[in-house]
């Protein structure tokens, strides 16, 4: 087998969607070649890491609300009184109210492998910022709809305008062997083996 | 000179249009601005793939745009029923999926 083969069947084979003969081509190949066996290793760790990521948390309305409050106090006392703290440290304090805000937002669109589908859901926002969870109650937020998202440039990458339809479809191309045969994988039936180990989902969930 | 300029023009006009022929799709003026924004987030999500894995979805988008439109009208709804899974649902799945392909 040649390198590009093998590379092409490498992301396949970790999602445990390469046919068992390929798959044998491929390790027999992986045996063989360092460079391939090193770039497969990459990539089944950095698929593992991004699985890893926190899927969901909750974030409680009244932290939202008061961080945001606190962001616009200061912006406001900064726009009021520009020269009484000096030049830095409003201005810090505003940045870093928004970092936390921003690093949160940043969580959320990285953690979760179901990517944006018209329909509405679950909301969810993600992880770590669950840590400073006060006692109120919670709201569940979409990942779209709990942050203000990344505004569409002007003009998009060429990538994109040329094929916007392909990331409209990403997550039925994501997952798309699972999708067309649906009805024959939801009907398979289970004996009483164990289920997945750990509780872990492949990566290409959706 | 001036009809060496025009042919020039004429290919560059032609150049984004071809590109977008080569995906098939619709071009990116046509999507509403809920479109766009989505395509926007996804088009990150993408970016952040490694690159073997862009590869596979550029084959299967081709493979998408090449079905039946009922076929990807029963992939589009099969997707929405698999999102509308809890966890459990989709853990199973998964495990029913991963026994499936075992046994194809």
């Amino acid at each position: 087998m040649r390198c590009g083969r093998a590379q092409e069947w490498m992301a396949a084979a970790l999602d445990g969607e390469l046919s068992p003969r390929r798959r044998r081509a491929l390790d027999r190949h992986l045996t063989t070649c360092d460079v391939c066996r090193a770039d497969f290793a990459d990539t089944d760790r950095v698929l593992r890491s991004v699985a890893a990521l926190p899927m969901e948390a909750t974030v409680p309305t009244a932290l939202e609300q008061a961080t945001m409050r606190r962001v616009r106090v200061a912006a406001a006392e900064e726009i009021e009184r520009p020269t009484r703290w000096g030049w830095w440290p409003l201005p810090v304090a505003v940045a870093a109210m928004a970092s936390v805000a921003l690093i949160a937002v940043g969580l959320v669109g990285r953690s979760g492998n179901v990517d944006t589908m018209p329909t509405a859901t679950a909301p969810r926002v993600a992880g770590p910022v669950a840590t400073a969870v006060p006692p109120a109650p919670p709201k569940r937020v979409a990942r779209a709809e709990g942050r203000t998202p990344a505004p569409v440039p002007n003009e998009p990458p060429p990538q994109l305008a040329n094929a916007p339809d392909l990331f409209m479809e990403l997550p039925i191309l994501r997952n798309m062997e699972k999708l067309e045969h649906f009805e024959a994988i939801r009907t398979t039936t289970l004996d009483d083996e164990p289920a997945t180990p750990g509780g872990e989902e492949p990566p290409s969930n959706g | 000179m001036k009809r060496r300029t025009t042919i020039a023009l004429l290919l560059l006009a032609l150049a984004t249009p071809a590109a977008a022929q080569q995906w098939g799709g619709r071009p990116w003026q046509q999507l509403s601005p809920e479109e766009q924004q989505r395509a926007w987030e996804n088009y990150q999500r993408y970016q952040q793939l490694p690159q073997q894995r862009q590869r596979m979805i550029e084959r299967r988008y081709q493979q998408f745009q090449a079905m039946p439109p009922q076929e990807q009208q029963r992939l589009r709804q099969n997707y929405e029923a698999y999102r509308g899974f809890n966890p459990g649902q989709r853990r199973e799945f998964t495990e029913k999926y991963r026994r499936w392909k075992s046994g194809r």
